[in-house]
């Protein structure tokens, strides 16, 4: 009896000894700067940096509650993950039921629809801004030449479009990666189901109603909360395509923030908003989380 | 609590040193951006080191565009980072850094002769409280670009007020019939470059930023008629293209450079690639101050941009960083960066070097800074980024038509009214 419990003591000393490093580490990498923004939320610093701290209470709140530009960007954020992720799935699962078939060349078409997706953001929205350029840009270009548009679109220039042409460079982007989680979930059904299948005389769209969706379902989870968190959190692509305009119908939560924070300098207000995204983003994957766990 | 910010501003201070790669005592770390003045940096330094071997100067290559060097001064200056020591400022930064306490002032190493040579809206610019806080480095700002071919062919004067530009537009337009030629090109995104452009059209009309009781007026009725005119160019006259919402300076000067618009006011670096052997229009252009509205010739029409060499308010070498600043923008210098890069001196008495006698170009601009527009930076100080956003955002809703224009400028006066009684 003693002796077990000794042993049971110093296995919980070991256990703590390994856990304590990576705690440590995550707790100063993750949770430290969540606790910082929303201390930074609901103070008031002076002009010229951190200190001194004077706390506020929720005044930086009330005053994003009468800000018009905030409700946008957060409206603008909604909206734009909303439409690119439904999207994304779509052309993703697409996408992964054809590189799951055996052709030839299927090692290259593998690595040509993983490109997007490796190029860095920012770049990419660059040059996407070149291609929409309304006056020397490659889609009017061809648009005018071949007598689809009788004059330029001004893809950039329009509040609904420019919310459309943001959707597409992330949906270009995205959705390759959608297609790479997808696949390896593929890629685990056990093909026995289908020869199973296909002796019951299963069409093949059964085959996908009844045996491929229902088994993807995990790994669709999985892709749907690592992309729409990062939709939310949508920076670089508003920021390099359009820098949130025209006027502010691309202007996301991140972006807004990122203004209010390195422009304006004003780091409590801008904390605000952050820790009003982190809200939003923490509700969203714990919804998903419930309903994972539920299905389970 | 206290701990937790002394840390964070460590770990920001280490990580800019590790940016600028920094440690040595008796070193200075001199960040000015590398293209545009760059090519009379390197020399610069290596005459300073030349003349006091003791001090070693590190050249921190920036980047030119100063939305984008901003971002780094911004971090480094917030956690109160000593380097660098000396660096370039553009000339709507000094009120607000020295409000926020990141240069410190320089008085004390100029004479009143020495500053009676600086560029007059420049040392507005850089006086905040009474105290100089920059020195100009060089001056830059919006120039109006033209065709000469074209307003030759159609027999027309270089237009000197907006109503010519309209004018003389219209005919060439239809003239030319050409679909892919518009009229007038500029930087008219919700960018810093969208409030100058509207500051060079106001102030052309006799409106000013502040009154002469320092009350904010942007929607007087000067402005209003003026901001109106923008709008009208869009849809009314349309001798502008709507894409213009959308483009920045580099924009604009790609269509101009095609050959596609008549007319362009953006600021003056765009000359040296317009001005390049492989440029379309090289030969067919040329440029003027910018136009005036009937009735006010002697309105200064010409947003100011630019930049100043200032000192770091943290620096552990601050009489040798004022030694280099000295240094950097000495006549010399000014006078061998304007030979050399191509930059308007910020110091008036060297445009009258023997050696500049030839340069019409510069003599030209030179001749336009001397009576610029500076954006109200000194007097709106830390407020100035949120003022002119709350100025972009007018603008753009007026030039998209979502307001009218009187509206737009109303909102503005009120949103502006209320940020500076705080």
């Amino acid at each position: 009896m003693n002796a077990f419990n000794t042993l049971e003591r110093r296995t919980q000393f070991v256990g703590i000894g390994f856990v304590t490093p990576t705690f440590l580490v995550i707790a100063l990498i993750l949770v430290y700067p969540v606790v910082q923004s929303i201390v930074l939320s609901v103070g008031q610093s002076s002009v010229d940096g951190f200190e001194p701290y004077q706390f506020v209470g929720l005044e930086h709140y009330a005053a994003l509650m009468e800000d018009d530009r905030f409700w946008r960007s957060l409206s603008v954020t909604l909206i734009f993950t909303a439409i690119s992720i439904p999207l994304e799935l779509m052309i993703g699962v697409g996408l992964a039921l054809l590189m799951n078939e055996s052709f030839h060349g299927k090692g290259l078409a593998r690595l040509a629809v993983l490109f997007p997706w490796a190029l860095p953001t920012a770049l990419n929205a660059l040059i996407w801004r070149w291609m929409y350029n309304a006056d020397y840009g490659l889609f009017n270009a061809i648009g005018l030449e071949s007598g689809l548009v009788s004059e330029p679109v001004n893809w950039l220039g329009d509040e609904t479009l420019a919310m459309a042409s943001m959707v597409i460079v992330s949906v270009w982007k995205t959705s390759s990666f959608m297609a790479l989680i997808i696949l390896a979930g593929l890629q685990s059904i056990p093909r026995d189901l289908y020869e199973a299948g296909r002796m019951d005389g299963m069409s093949r769209w059964q085959e996908f109603r009844e045996i491929t969706l229902p088994l993807l379902k995990g790994s669709i989870m999985v892709a749907l909360i690592i992309r729409s968190m990062d939709a939310l959190r949508t920076f670089e692509l508003p920021f390099s395509l359009t820098d949130g305009g025209p006027d502010s119908a691309t202007e996301t939560l991140s972006l807004y923030a990122y203004k209010v924070i390195f422009e304006f300098v004003e780091f409590n207000a801008g904390s605000a908003i952050v820790v009003v995204q982190f809200a939003v983003i923490f509700s969203l994957s714990l919804l998903y989380i419930f309903t994972l766990r539920n299905k389970d | 609590m206290k701990f937790l910010k002394k840390s964070s501003i460590a770990l920001a201070t280490a990580s800019t040193l590790l940016l600028s790669g920094v440690s040595v005592a008796d070193d200075l770390v001199l960040s000015i951006g590398s293209r545009g003045y760059g090519a009379a940096v390197g020399p610069a330094i290596e005459s300073f080191e030349a003349d006091n071997p003791d001090i070693k100067v590190e050249w921190l290559k920036i980047s030119d565009v100063p939305s984008e060097s901003r971002k780094l001064y911004v971090t480094s200056l917030m956690a109160r980072s000593a380097t660098p020591d000396v660096f370039a400022v553009d000339v709507i930064w000094p009120g607000e850094f020295a409000q926020r306490g990141w240069i410190g002032p320089i008085d004390d190493a100029f004479s009143e002769e020495e500053l009676g040579n600086f560029n007059a809206s420049f040392r507005e610019a850089a006086t905040v409280d009474g105290k100089l806080y920059g020195v100009p480095l060089y001056v830059d700002g919006t120039q109006f670009f033209y065709r000469s071919d074209l307003l030759e062919k159609y027999a027309l004067d270089v237009p000197r007020t907006w109503e010519e530009v309209i004018s003389a537009s219209t005919t060439i337009l239809e003239g030319e019939n050409n679909p892919d030629l518009t009229g007038f090109v500029s930087m008219w995104a919700k960018i810093e470059g969208l409030f100058m452009n509207w500051l060079s059209f106001t102030y052309a009309n006799g409106a000013t930023f502040f009154d002469e009781n320092g009350k904010v007026s942007v929607n007087s009725p000067e402005a209003i008629a003026a901001t109106q005119t923008m709008v009208d160019m869009l849809y009314k006259h349309k001798i502008v293209p709507e894409s213009i919402l959308n483009m920045r300076p580099d924009d604009a000067r790609t269509l101009f450079q095609q050959g596609r618009a008549v007319f362009m006011m953006v600021q003056d670096f765009v000359y040296a690639p317009l001005n390049a052997d492989d440029s379309p229009v090289k030969g067919k252009f040329d440029f003027t101050r910018n136009p005036y509205f009937e009735g006010h010739a002697d309105a200064p029409a010409t947003a100011m941009g630019g930049f100043l060499l200032a000192v770091n308010a943290n620096t552990e070498h601050r009489e040798a960083a004022i030694k280099l600043l000295k240094h950097m923008t000495s006549y010399d210098m000014q006078l061998s960066a304007a030979v050399n890069a191509s930059k308007s001196p910020g110091l008036m008495n060297v445009y009258e070097d023997a050696a500049m006698q030839d340069d019409e170009v510069l003599q030209k601009f030179g001749k336009a800074y001397a009576a610029g527009v500076v954006r109200p930076s000194a007097g709106t100080g830390s407020l100035y980024p949120k003022v002119s956003d709350a100025m972009q955002v007018a603008i753009t809703s007026a030039l998209h038509q979502s307001k009218s224009v009187e509206e737009a400028l109303n909102d503005a006066q009120e949103k502006i009214e209320k940020l500076l009684a705080k």
